[in-house]
């Protein structure tokens, strides 16, 4: 079946949305530099760091859908197996991680931060091997998804039963990117209006955690 | 096993101490006004030196007196900047 027209304001949107969330992320991680290094809290390690998985995350989510749209947007051919596993292995590690992270610095008093760390890099090398073997980036979000719910679950029960509207946040940090992962690559029209609102959710919570970081962290 | 929120609270306490004491205090002081054990507040103090929060300085009697670094001074500034970070990001 023939590709439909790609609507240039799809790339227009996905650019923009790109490059801002990308600066919201390394925004959020320099901002929470100093306190870091002044209080070495494995907590802000775990959070400053998810977001920093993320950004790349997001660069390299872009660089991917460069490959598949090149063709189609701006008649310029890029060997899609050659690129599609330079972007995608780095993006399936670290956004696995991201998603670790997130978690981790909200149950890191509980658990053993080593044990945790080894777990959490073992499962993003394996998730590397998902494109790998698939080609496929559409399967890696729904297994991130399968992990995200795993890791909701064990904050939940974590926290007694406690899910607060800083945790709900975290989440939607990384459903909105696993639903942006998904949708990559699916040049249709009718995606036009999701993607857009799909975006402006995304930014807004980027957007949020600044803003709140912003009262606390000068 | 000490828990991390506490643990902060407890290095922005002995720093308090020091700060208060004109910035120099000697040891077995400043351990009776940090209201810990001697061993955790070896460890601590331990701790201390090794964020470069606190230096020792030994006059010419031979007698250790310890004192804040600029470090140590800028964490008891943001402190409490950081722990509402913490608390509203629930880290």
């Amino acid at each position: 079946m023939p590709m439909p027209p790609m609507e240039p304001m799809m790339i227009v949107s996905e650019i923009l949305f790109t490059i801002l969330s990308v600066i919201f992320c390394f925004l959020i991680y320099r901002k929470t530099k100093e306190s870091y290094e002044l209080t070495k809290y494995a907590g802000i390690k775990y959070f400053r760091e998810s977001f920093l998985f993320f950004g790349l995350s997001y660069v390299l989510r872009f660089l991917l859908g460069l490959t598949f749209i090149s063709s189609i947007a701006f008649d310029v051919f890029l060997p899609r197996g050659h690129f599609f596993l330079l972007f995608a292995l780095p993006l399936s590690y670290f956004s696995t991680m991201g998603i670790f992270y997130l978690l981790f610095g909200t149950i890191w008093k509980r658990f053993d931060g080593k044990k945790m760390i080894i777990i959490g890099h073992t499962i993003a090398v394996l998730m590397c091997l998902v494109p790998v073997f698939t080609r496929s980036h559409a399967l890696l979000s729904i297994l991130q998804f399968a992990l995200l719910i795993a890791a909701v679950v064990l904050s939940y029960t974590t926290h007694q039963g406690k899910l607060s509207k800083m945790k709900l946040l975290y989440v939607l940090v990384a459903v909105l990117w696993l639903i942006n992962l998904f949708l990559l690559g699916k040049p249709h029209p009718m995606f036009l209006e999701a993607q857009l609102v799909l975006e402006v959710i995304s930014l807004g919570v980027f957007y949020t955690i600044y803003y709140k970081l912003a009262k606390w962290v000068a | 096993m000490i828990k991390k929120r506490d643990r902060l609270e407890v290095i922005f306490d002995i720093l308090k101490v020091i700060s208060e004491n004109y910035n120099s205090i000697k040891p077995t002081p400043l351990l009776r006004q940090s209201n810990l054990s001697s061993s955790s507040f070896a460890e601590y103090y331990k701790d201390l030196l090794a964020k470069d929060l606190v230096k020792e300085l030994v006059d010419k009697h031979g007698r250790k007196y310890i004192t804040l670094t600029d470090k140590g001074f800028h964490y008891l500034e943001k402190y409490r900047q950081i722990l509402g970070f913490i608390n509203e990001f629930e880290l």
